[in-house]
Order: C-alpha cells, then sequence, then structure tokens
C-alpha cells in the first residue's frame, strides 16, 4: 500500500503568527473582566457588599495579626518584645545584629542553619517522592479497572481518618526496628504517603484526561508506559502542581513526626529547633533567644510563601479541579 | 477472504445491558462498509470491539482469517478516527501525525517524510507547528484523519467523525473521506447515526437497531427493499408513509379506499383478508398528469391536504387520508422500544414529495397518482416484509 498521492485541496488562509506570552496574558486578564459583571449588578440590598468586605477584612487582619508580629517583633530585642506594645516598632532597631545571631551555634544545641538545610532536604525530597507517588497511583486508579481497587483505594483515604498522635508510639516501635530513627529516610518515606495527594491526583486525571484520548494512544501503538509519560503527564501538570506544594508546605510545617523520629540535635528541621530553644528559653531567661526564635519563625516561612506566590497559576487551577481547558 | 469478519459478536456489559447481539458482517479488501442506527444500537460498541478497546462476550473478530479476539489494540494494525478527535493536546500536528510512527521506532527521517506527505494529502501543510487548540473544528478532524492515515493500515475505523461539525462543513467532509478512502483502499467501517451519510458513502450500508442487525445491503437495496419495517422508515428523507391495511381479493383496502395491486397482489396471497402495513415513499405519490414517473401511474388516491411546504425545488405536502397510521405504533411493537414522539404527533398524516410546479393548497382534496409496484408491504406482527 503506497502513501496517498493526491494533489492537495485549496489551501485555507493563512492565520497570523501565534501571540505572544505578553499578549496572551493581557487577553487573558481582559476576558476576565469582561466574564464578570460589575458587583452593583448582583442584585444585593444594601450595605450587603460593605458588610461582607468587612467580614473579610477582619478575618485577613485576624489570619495576618501573626505575621504582622513575627515580621515586627524580629526586630526588637528580647526585652522589648516583651514590654514594648507587640504590633509596632520600639528602638534599638535589632533586625541585622539577631539575623546574624541566627547563624552562630548559640545554645550548643546546633545552628539555624543545619536545621534549614535539613528542612530543605525533607521537604524538597519528601515533596518530590509524594508528587511522583501520587501520580503514578493517582493514574492507575483513575484509568485500570483491578480486582480490588476500590478497596485499596478505600484504605487509602481510610488513612486520613487516623490521627497522627494515635500513631505516634507504634511508629516509633516499628521504625526503632528497622533502623529508621535518627535517620533522614525515617522523616521522608513517611512524608511521601500522602492520601490527599493520591485522591488528588486521581480525581485530576478522571477529570482532565479523557478517555478517548489513552484510547487513541493504544491504537497508536503506544505502550502503557508510553501512555502515562508522554500523554498522561504533560496533561498532569497543573494537578502535579498542587500536590507538589501541599506536599512540600506539609512536610516543612511538619513537627509531630520529626519530634518522633529524631533524638539528634543535627538532624532537626527548623520546626524542631525552634521547638528546642523555646524550651530552653522558657528554662533559662538569660540567653536572649526570644529574639532568635521570633527572627527563625520569619526566615521559615519566607521560602513557603515566595513559592506559593511563584506557583499560584498552578495551584489556583489545581484546586479548581476540572477547570483547567482541555 | 474478508478484510474483517465479525461472527455472531456480542456484547454484555456487566451492569447486564446486552448492547450487541449476534452481528454477523464481513467487510472486503479496500470496502466502505457503514454502521448505521439510532442511539444506543450498539454501532459504536461494535466499533470499539473490532479496535480491541471493549472486550467481547462472545463471537469472534477477524482480520483476513486471523482471529483477534485477544490481541490488544497496539497491534491490530487498526486506525481509529474519533467522534472528538482525540487529539494529543500538548502536541503539535506534526507530532500528532507522527506520534503512531514515533512508537514503531520509525527513523526520523522516514516519519517527517510520512507525516509530510499525509498533511500534504489533507491540507494541512502550513498547520504542522499549531497545537489542536489553535485549530478549527474542520482543520482537527482532518488532523484525526491524517494521525490515522499515515499509518497505512489494513483496517480503518471511523466513529462518527463528521457529527460534530456543521452542517456545511459536514458535507465538504464527506467528500474528502471518500476522497482518502479511495486513495488508500483499506477497508474500512464507519459508524454514523445520520442515514444521509449512510445512503451516500456507503458501498454498503449495515443498520442496527437494539444491538441486532437488521439489514446488510447496498444503499440502493435498502431503499427499494427494506427487509422490515425500521429499515423502511429509517432510510429515506422524508420518510415513508406507512398505513394499516389489510388485503381483500386483489386490491388494497386502505381505509375507505381501495387500491388495485395488479401483479403485486402474488406475494401477498397468504394475506388475503388479512391486515398488513402497507407503505409509499414521498417521492412515490405524484399529480394526475404531472411529470414525474409517478405522473402516469394506474392507482389512484384520495387525500386532504394539510399543509404545503415549498422548498423551490420540490414541494412537500402534508396529507391526510382515513387510513390508520402504522409507524409509532408497529415500530413499537415489532421492536419491543417507545420510540413515539414525534412520529405519534403526525399519526396521521402522511408527506407527498411533488414536482415544484404541481397546483396544491392547504385544505384541497387531491387526487394522487402511485404506481402499485412500488408500494411496500409488511407483516404487522413481525415487522417483516412480505415478499
Amino acid at each position: 500500500m503506497s502513501a496517498p498521492t493526491l494533489a492537495p485541496p485549496a489551501q485555507p488562509p493563512v492565520r497570523p503568527a501565534a501571540e505572544t506570552r505578553r499578549e496572551r496574558k493581557r487577553r487573558e486578564r481582559l476576558e476576565q473582566r469582561d466574564a464578570v459583571i460589575p458587583v452593583e449588578l448582583y442584585g444585593l440590598r444594601r450595605g450587603t457588599v460593605t458588610a461582607l468586605t468587612t467580614c473579610c477584612v477582619l478575618f485577613a487582619l485576624f489570619i495576618l495579626a501573626p505575621v504582622a508580629w513575627v515580621i515586627i517583633n524580629s526586630t526588637k530585642t528580647q526585652a522589648n518584645i516583651f514590654e514594648s506594645f507587640g504590633f509596632w516598632f520600639a528602638s534599638p532597631f535589632e533586625f541585622f545584629h539577631t539575623f546574624a545571631n541566627l547563624f552562630r551555634d548559640i545554645d550548643g544545641d546546633g545552628t539555624y542553619s543545619t536545621w534549614f538545610v535539613n528542612t530543605v532536604l525533607y521537604s524538597v525530597v519528601g515533596g518530590v517522592g509524594a508528587t511522583v507517588l501520587a501520580a503514578l497511583g493517582g493514574y492507575g486508579f483513575a484509568r485500570f479497572e483491578f480486582r480490588g481497587s476500590k478497596v485499596f483505594f478505600g484504605i487509602v483515604i481510610a488513612g486520613l481518618l487516623v490521627p497522627i498522635t494515635l500513631v505516634a508510639v507504634p511508629l516509633y516501635l516499628a521504625y526503632a526496628k528497622v533502623h529508621l530513627i535518627n535517620s533522614i529516610w525515617g522523616m521522608i518515606l513517611p512524608s511521601m504517603v500522602t492520601p490527599v495527594g493520591l485522591y488528588l491526583m486521581r480525581t485530576y486525571v478522571e477529570l482532565s484526561i479523557p478517555r478517548e484520548l489513552t484510547d487513541a494512544a493504544r491504537i497508536d501503538g503506544a505502550s502503557e508506559l508510553r501512555i502515562f509519560f508522554r500523554i498522561a503527564l504533560p496533561l498532569m501538570v497543573p494537578g502535579l502542581m498542587t500536590v507538589l506544594l501541599l506536599s512540600v508546605a506539609g512536610t516543612w510545617n511538619n513537627y509531630i513526626l520529626p519530634l518522633i523520629i529524631f533524638s539528634n540535635n543535627t538532624l532537626f528541621p527548623v520546626t524542631v529547633g525552634m521547638g528546642l530553644w523555646s524550651q530552653h528559653a522558657g528554662n533559662s531567661g538569660d540567653q536572649n533567644l526570644y529574639p532568635l526564635i521570633v527572627m527563625s519563625g520569619l526566615v521559615t516561612i519566607i521560602p513557603m510563601v515566595a513559592l506559593f506566590a511563584l506557583l499560584q497559576r498552578y495551584w489556583r487551577g489545581g484546586l479548581l479541579l476540572g477547570s483547567v481547558a482541555n | 477472504m474478508s478484510a474483517i469478519s465479525l461472527e455472531n459478536l456480542t456484547k454484555v456489559f456487566s451492569s447486564g445491558v446486552k448492547a450487541l447481539d449476534g452481528l454477523d458482517l464481513d467487510v472486503a479488501d479496500g470496502e466502505f462498509v457503514v454502521l448505521v442506527g439510532p442511539s444506543g444500537c450498539g454501532k459504536t460498541t461494535a466499533l470499539r470491539m473490532v479496535a480491541g478497546l471493549e472486550t467481547i462476550t462472545a463471537g469472534t473478530v477477524s482480520f483476513a482469517g486471523r482471529v483477534v479476539n485477544d490481541v490488544s489494540p497496539r497491534h491490530r494494525d487498526v486506525a481509529m478516527v474519533f467522534q472528538n478527535y482525540a487529539l494529543y493536546p500538548h502536541l503539535s500536528v506534526a507530532e500528532n501525525i507522527g506520534f503512531a510512527l514515533t512508537n514503531r521506532n520509525i527513523p526520523r527521517r522516514d516519519r517527517e517524510r510520512r507525516v509530510r506527505t499525509a498533511a500534504e494529502a489533507l491540507g494541512l501543510s502550513d498547520l504542522l507547528n499549531r497545537k489542536p487548540a489553535h485549530l478549527s473544528g474542520g482543520q482537527r478532524q482532518r488532523v484525526a484523519m491524517g494521525r490515522a492515515i499515515v499509518r497505512e493500515p489494513s483496517v480503518f475505523l471511523m466513529d462518527e467523525p463528521l457529527s460534530n461539525l456543521d452542517a456545511k462543513l459536514r458535507v465538504q467532509m464527506r467528500s474528502e473521506v471518500l476522497r482518502v478512502h479511495k486513495a488508500i483502499g483499506a477497508a474500512t467501517l464507519y459508524v454514523t447515526h445520520d442515514q444521509i451519510e449512510a445512503m451516500t458513502m456507503g458501498d454498503r450500508v449495515a443498520v442496527l437497531l437494539g444491538g441486532v442487525l437488521q439489514q446488510y445491503a447496498t444503499p440502493r437495496e435498502l431503499y427499494d427493499r427494506p427487509a422490515n419495517l425500521f429499515v423502511a422508515e429509517f432510510i429515506g428523507s422524508p420518510e415513508m408513509n406507512l398505513y394499516e391495511a389489510s388485503i381483500s381479493d386483489d386490491e388494497l383496502v386502505l381505509g375507505s379506499q381501495r387500491v388495485a395491486l395488479g401483479q403485486a397482489s402474488t406475494a401477498l396471497a397468504p394475506y388475503r383478508g388479512r391486515k398488513v402495513i402497507a407503505g409509499i415513499r414521498p417521492e412515490d405519490l405524484g399529480m394526475s398528469g404531472a411529470a414525474g414517473r409517478a405522473g402516469e401511474a394506474a392507482a389512484a388516491l384520495v387525500a386532504d391536504v394539510k399543509l404545503v411546504e415549498g422548498l423551490g425545488s420540490e414541494k412537500h405536502v402534508l396529507f391526510a387520508i382515513d387510513a390508520p397510521a402504522a409507524g409509532a405504533s408497529a415500530l413499537a411493537a415489532a421492536v419491543g422500544e417507545a420510540e413515539t414522539g414525534l412520529l405519534a404527533a403526525s399519526a396521521h398524516n402522511g408527506m407527498a414529495r411533488l414536482d415544484q410546479g404541481a397546483v396544491v393548497r392547504p385544505r384541497d382534496r387531491v387526487t394522487f397518482r402511485l404506481d402499485p409496484g412500488r408500494l411496500h408491504f409488511f407483516d404487522p406482527d413481525t415487522g417483516a416484509a412480505i415478499r
């Protein structure tokens, strides 16, 4: 059978070149503005909008107050933290001095920099691992029918019901048996298992990858692995970003698990390290630790805020599952 | 040996629904076969079983004599065009078309050459770097076809590829599909619910209803000699006029009128004195003295005109006679489905297609002329054609 040798039909008119990124963003912004009617046309009673806005503002203030407190008080000396008004600055302005102290081994218990590096390690490796597992598992549950799939999925989700404090002691004993205590894998491995991530990815695959696409790929001769890597994965990216962010943030902020696993100071993440400082500061008041605690809090949240801000176009779309155009 | 051979193909879903019941079909090499029928008749299920995307409950699918029931779609050497195109959204047109070739590790130069040839054949050469999101519906359809033809398969499957296009584009693409089929020369199974597509495109047409094959014949045969009531009503637009009638001696008793049957009465001998269902196509009714094949025909039918639709090229005359209509209820009885709805609304009305010059107005009483040889008769219990 030879390749088709037909005269091509009349050519359709050539379209203009595809738009640049800036043009696309501008067009999207304008389209969004066109898609909503102004609030005046919602048909609400007078004062509703003001009332709701006030509530939202108050709620926002409530949430942001601790963050503001941290920012402001990281600039104060220990005495001023306790004595001056919490939500405004006081002299002397000690920000840079405290910041420098952060990286010295003040207490003999370990430095902030070690803890920070540990946190980054656990979060990145655990987060990426969680994303990989959630992607594979979510795709498998969504696209394949196998015996027991519903049961397995139910068991995984049921894991969400169990609070970690309940399993703390059994977890410790089990991990001790396999020498995972005081090992970084004792922290990373549990972080790679996320029922929420699995559920998110399964739902995302169901909504975003039409069955016809996998059918077409099978008919085109692709193996299942090929279909996953070449066809499904690129389409799963927004969902993957969401799971990545949630896993990284979850591991970054995790306190209980490292508390159980680690007794060696040099392996602590920042959460446990700060807890340690807190304890010492409570016991012996003249270590000048409080400014350090506040400062470390500030420094720790910055990477997370930056990450969420940078990747917001993904997690916004990802959490709104199914609103991603295909 | 036929290129595609379906024997007793049956599909029962795990919910108990029997989507396909004992389908026997064969497609010769290079033949274009259309599977047509209303929604839910099992045509898409049959196609997916041929593709390997659906498990087979009973029966066999064979390609050139080789049974492929247990062969995965990857290894069946079929190409499929989906209703929703199923293009890979993150790949360009060239990559979409070439995907199957990439999977078979065909060297890049060969692959690019074949992609370019296929794209040229379909008028896609300027669009090779675009993504599907930036294409129109017709262009996407052509990319889907390009993806199928570049593989030079032995079996071509198409699942209602034109149903997502607007009417004008559909007509254009119909000839495009046929042009491609002639060039490729592979056996093709084409699924559609549109009987016009079936009649214009198919070498042979298989009509399905409720998972059961009603008739498998050339379009001409389906039109001239429908095997049962369903095929008679399904093929031809406007639909055939069907009435409950009875046979008395050599005449058809249609309400208060009698139509002399002449030669047609031999096949009806077993039905003397019994009820039958009589059908006449709208185009087989003519006005006295008018041009057209029914103009000088022997028998006459008196009817009251209800409505006249002038199309410019012809007139559609909605008329009533006093014989009970057989369309919806007989259909339902014969196939056990309740597809009344619009059919019931036009219960006693028939349709005639007349020449544009015919003089006819609403509330007229007209005499139609018809050729008794063009009447169709069906058994009132089974719906089968009486021959």
